[in-house]
């Protein structure tokens, strides 16, 4: 090892230990990146997550058709519906609509299929719970009948809202005939 | 530095048989290593591998075609999009659909931005072996960015879901192009800072270079790909060589290893190829974001996908590697069978022949040179 | 200390005790208010500060719950550990499993009798006080030999033995480093070394001559080495040796060896703050004139303060700086800081020789040069700023 190569060793690392600190003292003085969740930020989470969100799943039972899309296509089976002929009135009811929160994995394909947009992804994260039975979530209190889509659009106002929702929920997908996006983008 | 000549001390001595891992805090997800040391010197390495094993391609064989797409996520987490992208395009292939072309522009977007954040991860954690605990900070604050602006465009944050068979799940909003571009002009300078506070120090550079060098012969017959590959000085990248989606019309560079400090090969370049391939990876999204065309994301695919018998071999360059789909199709609605080649299983075959007198230390230096991630290992 | 006590005793206190006896318990009794009121607190302080000033760093916030600030964090700490069960692995040798959390911790305490916090507040000025200092922290290497030997584990009987040879290796450029002071101080005791010193900058050693401004960065690197900080850190190296010498010990014991680890850090800092920086040394300001007790207080603090910034300026180059390998560690020791602390040496002898009086112009040029450098450094600093493009920085959704 030379004198030169030696003087250079020493100079190399006392510049490069320099600008190193140099740049972590700036750091130092910036500002930090942290966000304090849960407690210390202006307004909760879930209002500033994008639309486009894939949270815990939440089921409209008004607008379901039950036309079991969504079970069909989830590729690890978390959702199972039970459908029944009631006796009396002759019409089809939901006698289950239960989505297995633990086993979902959030990939959007059940929202995908419905036609009406009633099961959606909404911005909830936070489904913790103390024993596995909790993570199941039954959206059928009681026997619901099933929704059947008026041509010409709902006229039912409490319902109209609801579809409306469910609609624009299902815009946000990628259509093969374009959609409002490709037009102004 | 890295030769230890073996001492004649007349002491009867025994080799020592560690294991690192799985349960370690550098071995890149759950991998083991027994090692067998003489001191602080290694005479072998063997890698024990599958404790991340998931059984994804057994899995392919159960679902359906469209609802094996989140599954592909999981193959490696953090390239998520690649294997989502490799999967589609083998049943494209089969199934005979044309992508749409703002759909392809889509894809690579999301793919580079992938890349970027999969690439910062690799540098970060590899400062974080070799000591340095700040640039790993910082490479993942600017990976938060990155996953916002994933969130925006699909709505999740690590397993996407978002290339689809016939293109693209969701559309790219005006208003996430905006901010995809003032993410790039913020990034940019910040990889200049990065190199500065790491890549450029003299500790850092004398704990790489020289360390587990890769000859050209090498690299090749144990088929070690990507940045891997291109540290060793050969230019193979999937992209330019066997071109996919629209990757011929956009212009990028091809970083290969220079021997910019210590011999060509060694850990330094790898980790200096991956960074240079944030800088192109930027290139590629600015050409993206300004040739965006207007038009459908995806093309018309059947609900029920049913592609005719045939087979068919899909490869992907992934942030670590040249991910390769095999997948043979009976004319069903399931996948007859999936395989998933990904860069870090083969990448494990070298580490026993390159940790052949080298220390602990050097060791844990590989590895993370490497870049090997145990859920693409393991699968 | 000795005068005081000798002033109490002609006042009629102790009647009955013989002086010996008296002598005894005072040492004792301060000694022991010295650790529990000082040192314990604050190398708790220490480890929240050096936590904070890390996540700083690191553009994050660091503990700020527990407590205004989270300068509680290390009560919490202390009482979490305090809480966990006591393993002692099967196969482990009890005895030396046990002892070597606090030979270590007895390696660094011992230090406190001799560190001199203002001129009259010291617990024992001894005539060889940084001799003294020298060897009782070499205790440490037995302690943490002692450690990776028993646990029964080879990752920790590596991180041991290369614990013992980094630390040995640099006693000697740390301790030609003293040497150099000792010279041209003339004492070896640590009050005689800083009031050989002034209170202006020029009037430090630092300043003296360069080859004592070489002296000095070889002495912090050879004690950050011997401290077992980053960019030596490697028998704890976490990432390649899960935790090296402490992978075993949970608990108060785990606690023990990083109570050390930062109380160290101070020990350090006044080390070099006595040696370097003039130590307690205050202005002479006419409000100190009569007034014994604030003299005390103002040189406490200016003591405090010197030997803090280097705590915190050890804190940032573990922020900054990676690893070293073992090998790496050793050739930069016996190849580089070595030769370089004798050569200091000898400058400063042959300086010593040229100007027996010191040369004051040269001190002043020598405190400017360090202005420069640390003008030079801020300059940098706003450079970087200015490249990160503050006005892009990241705004998170809310």
């Amino acid at each position: 090892m030379g004198v030169a190569s030696y003087a250079r060793d020493i100079k190399d690392t006392l510049t490069s230990v320099f600008e190193g600190m140099s740049i972590t003292f700036s750091h130092l003085v910036r500002r930090p990146m942290t966000i304090q969740y849960p407690d210390k930020i202006p307004k909760p989470i879930q209002e500033t997550l994008p639309r486009r969100y894939r949270g815990i799943l939440e089921v409209d039972l008004d607008i379901c058709t039950g036309c079991l899309a969504c079970e069909r296509d989830c590729p690890i089976t978390c959702i199972t519906i039970g459908i029944e002929m009631d006796k009396e009135t002759k019409q089809r009811k939901f006698t289950h609509f239960d989505i297995d929160v633990c086993k979902c994995m959030y990939c959007g394909l059940c929202s995908e299929a419905c036609p009406t947009g009633s099961i959606r992804h909404s911005q909830e994260f936070e489904g913790a719970s103390y024993d596995p039975a909790g993570l199941v979530r039954h959206f059928v209190t009681q026997p619901a009948p099933l929704y059947k889509p008026k041509k010409g659009g709902e006229t039912d106002p409490k319902l109209a809202t609801k579809v409306d929702i469910g609609l624009k929920y299902l815009d946000e997908f990628a259509t093969p005939d374009g959609g409002a996006a490709a037009e102004e983008g | 530095m890295n030769e230890t000549a073996p001492v004649e001390t007349g002491f009867y001595t025994e080799d020592m048989t560690i294991s690192v891992g799985p349960q370690h805090p550098s071995t890149h997800g759950v991998l083991r290593f027994v090692v067998r040391t003489d001191g602080e010197v290694i005479n072998e390495a063997i890698p024990d591998v599958g404790y991340l094993h998931r059984s994804i391609e057994k899995i392919g064989e159960k679902v359906t075609w469209h609802g094996y797409v989140p599954y592909t996520d999981r193959a490696d987490y953090l390239a998520a999009m690649f294997a989502n992208q490799g999967f589609c395009m083998a049943a494209e292939k089969l199934g005979n659909v044309e992508v749409t072309r703002r759909g392809e522009f889509c894809r690579v977007i999301a793919c580079e931005l992938n890349r970027i954040a999969s690439h910062l991860i690799s540098v970060g954690t590899f400062g974080q072996d070799i000591g340095a605990m700040t640039p790993f900070v910082h490479a993942l604050r600017e990976r938060e960015t990155i996953n916002n602006l994933m969130e925006e465009i699909c709505g999740a944050r690590l397993t996407y879901n978002y290339i689809r068979i016939g293109g693209v799940g969701y559309d790219i909003l005006p208003e996430t192009c905006t901010r995809i571009t003032e993410f790039l002009d913020h990034f940019e300078p910040l990889v200049d800072e990065y190199n500065r506070l790491l890549s450029y120090n003299k500790i850092f550079i004398e704990r790489l270079a020289g360390v587990a060098v890769v000859s050209r012969e090498e690299a090749l017959s144990y088929n070690l790909v990507g940045p891997n590959l291109r540290g060793s000085g050969i230019k193979w990248d999937i992209r330019r060589d066997i071109p996919y989606s629209v990757y011929p019309e956009l212009e990028f560079e091809v970083p290969i290893g220079g021997a910019q400090v210590g011999k060509l090969g060694d850990s330094y370049d790898r980790y200096w190829v991956r960074i240079r391939e944030l800088h192109e990876s930027c290139k590629i999204l600015r050409q993206c974001l300004k040739m965006l065309p207007k038009g459908p994301a995806i093309a018309k695919v059947a609900r029920k996908f049913k592609p005719p018998a045939g087979e068919c071999y899909a490869r992907v360059e992934a942030p670590r590697g040249d991910m390769g789909f095999y997948v043979v199709a009976d004319g069903s609605e399931y996948p007859y069978r999936v395989r998933i080649r990904t860069g870090s299983f083969t990448a494990m075959s070298i580490i026993d022949k390159l940790s052949k007198g080298i220390m602990v230390a050097d060791l844990i230096a590989l590895i993370g040179s490497l870049d090997v991630d145990a859920p693409e290992i393991d699968r | 200390m000795q005068a005081y006590i000798d002033q109490l005793i002609q006042q009629g206190y102790f009647a009955g005790t013989p002086k010996e006896v008296v002598y005894a318990i005072a040492m004792v009794l301060a000694a022991f208010i010295v650790l529990s009121a000082f040192v314990a607190p604050l190398a708790g302080v220490t480890s929240w500060l050096e936590r904070r000033v890390w996540a700083r760093m690191q553009s994050r916030i660091g503990p700020n719950r527990v407590g205004p600030q989270g300068i509680l964090q290390w009560l919490a700490d202390g009482i979490k550990n305090l809480l966990k069960e006591d393993l002692i692995p099967s196969a482990a040798d009890k005895a030396l499993f046990s002892l070597a959390p606090y030979v270590v911790f007895m390696g660094f305490l011992c230090t406190f009798v001799a560190i001199p916090f203002g001129s009259q507040l010291i617990v024992a000025d001894l005539n060889i006080g940084i001799l003294y200092i020298l060897a009782v922290t070499s205790l440490v290497v037995v302690g943490i030999l002692m450690a990776g030997w028993s646990s029964n584990n080879k990752w920790s009987l590596l991180g041991g033995m290369r614990s013992a040879a980094q630390i040995v290796s640099y006693e000697i450029p740390a301790g030609v480093s003293i040497l150099t002071i000792v010279f041209l101080a003339g004492t070896l005791s640590m009050q005689g070394i800083i009031k050989a010193q002034g209170a202006a900058p020029w009037d430090w050693f630092l300043f003296n001559n360069p080859f004592t401004f070489a002296a000095f960065f070889l002495y912090f690197t050879a004690a950050l080495a011997e401290g077992n900080r980053t960019p030596f850190d490697i028998p704890e190296a976490e990432s390649e040796l899960v935790a090296g010498y402490v992978t075993e010990y949970s608990g108060m014991r785990f606690l023990f060896f990083f109570f050390a680890e930062w109380g160290n850090l101070y020990v350090i800092g006044s080390v070099a703050t006595t040696l370097f920086l003039g130590g307690w040394q205050v202005p002479a300001w006419s409000i100190f004139d009569n007034n014994p007790v604030l003299l005390g207080v103002a040189q406490f603090v200016v003591f405090f303060l010197k030997a803090y910034l280097w705590v915190f300026v050890a804190m940032w180059v573990r922020a900054t700086l990676p690893r070293v390998r073992v090998d790496q560690l050793m050739a930069l020791c016996w190849k580089y800081m070595v030769p370089l602390s004798f050569f200091c040496l000898l400058g400063t002898l042959c300086w010593m020789l040229a100007f027996p009086k010191g040369n004051q112009i040269f001190s002043v040029a020598m405190f400017v040069l360090g202005l420069i450098i640390l003008a030079y450094f801020c300059k940098r600093v706003v450079f970087q700023i200015r490249q990160a493009r503050p006005e892009l920085y990241f705004k998170p959704h809310i």
